[in-house]
Order: C-alpha cells, then sequence, then structure tokens
C-alpha cells in the first residue's frame, strides 16, 4: 500500500509467503487431484502418500466403460445445460440492461428492485413452485427445466453488472450511429453491444458457471441418472458408493476441468465480475 | 395505435428492451414467489400434489412449525453457521487483501489462483472436505494423530456435538475469496497519500489501520458483511452434500430442512412454510443492504 519501493530481498520473501497461502489455501484441491491418481489400497495407506507412488488411471478410464454412472455423460449434460441457460441468460439481459442504463422508461425503479431482490432468493423458496410448473409444462425429466431454472440465476448477475457498462459507453456514439440513419435496435447491436463486449464475456462467464455450480435445480428436475448433471450425478453416486473415493475424487476432477479451462483462460473477466456484481449492486 | 407509439416514443421505449428479461423472471421466479406462498397456507403432501382438492388451512403449517423441535433447531444453526462463517471469512479475507496489496512479482497471479475455491461447484467442494474430515481415512485425522495433537481418530461428521465445525470450515473456504477481492478493492481505492502523511505524523502501522483504513472501509465492510450474510444464510447444496443436515438435525438448517420436508417427506406445503420463513429473514436483511447501498451511491454522486 504505502510502500512504494520493495528491496529484492523483501520481494523474495513475500512471494514466497504468497506461494505458501496459495499452497495451503488450494491444498484440497491439490489432494482431490492426487486421489484421483491413487489406488485405491493407496488412499487407505497411513499415513498418506503425498503423491500417486502408483500411478492409477482406472478411475477415469473405468468410467467410460461403465454405464450407470458415467461421468463423461454427466459431463456432456452439464455443458448442454449450462451452455443453454447461459444462451439464455446472455440474449435477455443485454437489452435489458441497455434499457436500465440508458432510458428512464416507466417502472424503471422497480424493474431495477427487482432484479437486485431476486439475486438474494434462496432456492428453496423457488424449488417446489418450480417443480410444479415444470411438471404441467412437461419439461420434468428434461435438461429444459435445468436451463430455464438456472437462467433465473444468470439474468438478474448480468442485468447489473452490464448496466454499469453501458451506462459508462458515451452517448455521443450512439447519437453519430442515428445520424448515420441507424435505427435504435440496429444502433444497439451493431454500435453498443460490441463495445460492451468485455461485460457480456463477464456475464457469460458468471452465467455459465452458476448452472454448472447448480445441484438443487438439476437433482430435483431431473430423476433419472443418464439425464443429469455433473453435480447431480456425483451426489448420486456418493450415496451409492460413498466410499469408493477414487471414483469419487475423478469424478470431481472432471467436474472442474471447465471451471479451470475458464479460470486459465478468462481470468481477468472473473475479478471484474466477483467485483461489479457485489459492491455496486 | 398512435397513443401506443407515442408511448414509445422516448423513454418508454427502454420497456420493449427490457421487457423480455422482466416477463421472464416474472413468469419463472415472481409466479413461484407467490405459488410458495400460497403452498405455505395449504395442505398440499403426495396425495394431492398433482390432481386433487388442495385445502386452505390459513396458519396451521405455521403453527405446527412453532411445535417443531427440528424447526427451532435449524433456525438456531442457520444462525450459528452463518454467523460463524461470517466472521472468520471476513477476518481471513481482510488479513489476505493486505498482505496480496503489498508490492510483490507474484502478488496479481497468485491472488488470481485463490479465486478457484469460490468457482467451483459446491458439490465438489462439499464432496473434497467430506473425504478430508472422514474418520478413517481422512488427511485432517492423518495429520492430527501423526502429530500427536489427538491419540484417536475424531469422529468429524458423525458425531453430533461437533459436525457443525467442519461444515462451518468448509463455508469459510468458499467465502475467503470472495471477501479477500472486495476487501481488496477497496483498499486500492484509498489514496496512497494519506499514509504517506500519517506517517510523516509517526502514526504506526497499528494507527494507520484504525485511523485510516477502518474509518474510509467503513461502507466497503458493511456491505460486504451483510451480502456474506444473505449467502451464507440460504446455503443449501454444501450442507445437503456433506450431511444431509445430520447426524440427527446437528447439521440441519433452515434450507436443508424446507427441502427434506418437501422431497423426501412429501409435506410439500410445510417445506414450503420453513422456506417462506427463509424468505422473510433474508427480505429483512435485504432492506439492510439497499439502505446501505443507496447511502453510498449518493454519497458518492
Amino acid at each position: 500500500m504505502n510502500d512504494s519501493k520493495v528491496t529484492p530481498g523483501r520481494n523474495v520473501f513475500r512471494c514466497a509467503v504468497s506461494v505458501l497461502i496459495a499452497l495451503v489455501l488450494l491444498f484440497p484441491m491439490l489432494w482431490m487431484l492426487n486421489t484421483s491418481l491413487k489406488t485405491e489400497a493407496e488412499i487407505f495407506q497411513n499415513p498418506p502418500t503425498l503423491y500417486p507412488h502408483t500411478l492409477n488411471l482406472k478411475s477415469y478410464i473405468a468410467q467410460i466403460e461403465t454405464g450407470d454412472f458415467n461421468m463423461f455423460r454427466s459431463f456432456l449434460n452439464s455443458l448442454i445445460i449450462s451452455l443453454g441457460s447461459m444462451l439464455i441468460a446472455v440474449l435477455l439481459a443485454v437489452p435489458a440492461s441497455y434499457a436500465i442504463a440508458r432510458y428512464r422508461f416507466k417502472g424503471h425503479k422497480s424493474v431495477l428492485l427487482g432484479f437486485l431482490v431476486t439475486q438474494m432468493l434462496p432456492v428453496s423458496v423457488l424449488l417446489t413452485p418450480m417443480f410444479i410448473m415444470f411438471r404441467n409444462m412437461h419439461l420434468y425429466n428434461t435438461w429444459g427445466a435445468p436451463i430455464l431454472a438456472d437462467a433465473t440465476i444468470g439474468i438478474p448477475f448480468s442485468v447489473l453488472i452490464l448496466k454499469n457498462y453501458f451506462a459508462s459507453i458515451p452517448r455521443d456514439l450512439e447519437e453519430a450511429a442515428y445520424i448515420d440513419g441507424c435505427r435504435r435496435f440496429s444502433a444497439f447491436l451493431r454500435i453498443l453491444v460490441p463495445v460492451a463486449k468485455p461485460g457480456v464475456a463477464v456475464c457469460a462467464i458468471f452465467s455459465f458457471l452458476y448452472a454448472w455450480g447448480d445441484l438443487a435445480y438439476g437433482m430435483t428436475f431431473i430423476l433419472e441418472q443418464p439425464m443429469r448433471p455433473i453435480t447431480a450425478g456425483i451426489f448420486n453416486f456418493m450415496g451409492q458408493y460413498g466410499t469408493k473415493w477414487s471414483y469419487l475424487s475423478a469424478f470431481a476432477v472432471v467436474s472442474m476441468i471447465p471451471v479451470a479451462i475458464i479460470f486459465i483462460f478468462m481470468q481477468k473477466y472473473i475479478i471484474t465480475g466477483m467485483t461489479a456484481g457485489a459492491v455496486k449492486g | 395505435m398512435n397513443r401506443i407509439k407515442a408511448f414509445f416514443r422516448h423513454d418508454n421505449i427502454g420497456l420493449l428492451f427490457a421487457l423480455p428479461a422482466v416477463v421472464y423472471m416474472l413468469v419463472f421466479v415472481g409466479y413461484p414467489i407467490v405459488h410458495n406462498i400460497i403452498l405455505g397456507f395449504q395442505d398440499v403432501d403426495v396425495m394431492n400434489f398433482l390432481r386433487g382438492k388442495k385445502n386452505f388451512i390459513g396458519f396451521e403449517n405455521y403453527a405446527q412449525l412453532f411445535h417443531d423441535e427440528v424447526f427451532f433447531k435449524s433456525v438456531a444453526n442457520t444462525f450459528v453457521f452463518t454467523v460463524s462463517c461470517l466472521v472468520f471469512q471476513f477476518l481471513i479475507g481482510f488479513a489476505l487483501a493486505m498482505f496480496f496489496n503489498k508490492k510483490f512479482s507474484f502478488a496479481k497471479p497468485v491472488r488470481g489462483i485463490l479465486m478457484m475455491p469460490w468457482m467451483i461447484p459446491m458439490t465438489v467442494t462439499a464432496l473434497m472436505f467430506k473425504f478430508m474430515f472422514s474418520t478413517k481415512v481422512g488427511v485432517v485425522n492423518n495429520i492430527l494423530t501423526g502429530l500427536g495433537i489427538v491419540s484417536e481418530n475424531i469422529e468429524w461428521l458423525t458425531d453430533q456435538g461437533i459436525a457443525m465445525i467442519p461444515v462451518i470450515i468448509t463455508n469459510i473456504w468458499i467465502g475467503i475469496p470472495f471477501n479477500m477481492i472486495l476487501i481488496s478493492t477497496g483498499l486500492t481505492s484509498i489514496p496512497g497519500e494519506l499514509y504517506e502523511s500519517a506517517s510523516i505524523d509517526g502514526a504506526g502501522p497499528f494507527q494507520q489501520f484504525t485511523r485510516i483504513t477502518l474509518p474510509l472501509m467503513r461502507s466497503t465492510i458493511e456491505s460486504i458483511l451483510v451480502l456474506g450474510f444473505i449467502y451464507t444464510f440460504k446455503v443449501y447444496d454444501l450442507v445437503y452434500v456433506m450431511t444431509s443436515g445430520g447426524p440427527v438435525n446437528a447439521t440441519q438448517l433452515m434450507s436443508t430442512y424446507s427441502y427434506k420436508l418437501s422431497f423426501d417427506n412429501f409435506l410439500y406445503s410445510k417445506g414450503s412454510a420453513v422456506a417462506n420463513v427463509l424468505l422473510v429473514i433474508l427480505l429483512l436483511v435485504g432492506i439492510v443492504y439497499l439502505r446501505i447501498t443507496s447511502r453510498g451511491e449518493a454519497a458518492y454522486e
């Protein structure tokens, strides 16, 4: 904060401390990866081994072959559900956030308040009524139900983030487009949306992650294991083979793949999203 | 027709842009909330869930909750869980934010990596910690017995008296990145000159912290705590996967109890009633949050 000059010695010391902190905090994830590569016998060793002495990929391979709890199938289900709900969230949130940022229409305040409040809702309040609704819509036991339900988390978040992006775009840009003969909607599509791209990326990432991490909706609205998302698959698997830690940890590692990919390639968006979403609200 | 056109001519055209999202939220969130409130006043269970007459029984469900020990236990647990998580994730997050706001080469990349726990599915987090806290193969017990701190394996998740501890620790782990990053942003917004002039005036690090950092961070801290309260108070997946509320309701939260009533015992109306109580508490806290943020924005403008 107030130390503008850092001596090389102090720099190295701080770097070392930060790595130590990271190792301690991320230990659970490293431990899971470690466990997924061990044999069942090695997992039960005490004291535990710090790395797999015999590398065992069976926990991953067995999942491709056997039917019941095929984690790659669950992975695919999760991917479809998350992408679907991401698409809905972005498509609806982009125009809505533009409207909130730019126009003082009738009911402006209550719309904004509505999005704020929905972010605070507990999933328990929505589960039973949604369950009944999706049954009536014949969406029970289909991907449609969790897709529609998960988007209700992504939409308010995206609207609240994107409205700040649209508000920061100078009005001149829009007016220049009108002069060139653009209609409002095409000006919005051709001029404003491209400028707000980083914001849209943040929304897409978070809508995806919310859906990817969801358990309650996927578990409640889909009962058939082959259709279930990966989180519900893991939960089911725990119920049936509670102590088969080699398979369970492999399952967990696979479910973290998209998170890791997003993290590696789009890290800057994540920090923007976390801060913008919360403080400003 | 002209009237409609006139209505949408100026600012009201915004309504057209906002309409799809608003309608979507009304259908998939607004309607379910209303329905849930109605369910709370009905007698819906597995018998009349899909077909059949649903009777209005007034406040009967809520009256039953008042005589339900498990419900009171779940309310108490939810508060214990929320407050403990809040205190520790905030303090640890604050300390880490202070550290990572110092200048060193790894500050940004390592702080970025620490966001991971917040991003991975809660189900996976629950699984990881359940494994780490398991009695026989758990690495926590391995370490504790290996170092000679305890002589026998502790039954972390099966002992009623202590099962809440691992659950709280797990949720703190998830909450640390969130707190750290928000506090970190708040800290960067404090102008460095303040600290410089303070140290010229002879203020030590502790005094700088209590006289400059804390007062200037007040509104950030308030909104982090209230928002953290809301997010923690409604946690569901984590506890459901780790303990399902057990052993013997020792970790039963309002959210998990509501789910259990509705989808394990098929007492849909009773489950809805519990969810409604949860909702009312959250809305009250939500009002506090809106007050704080609108006050902050007013000061900012």
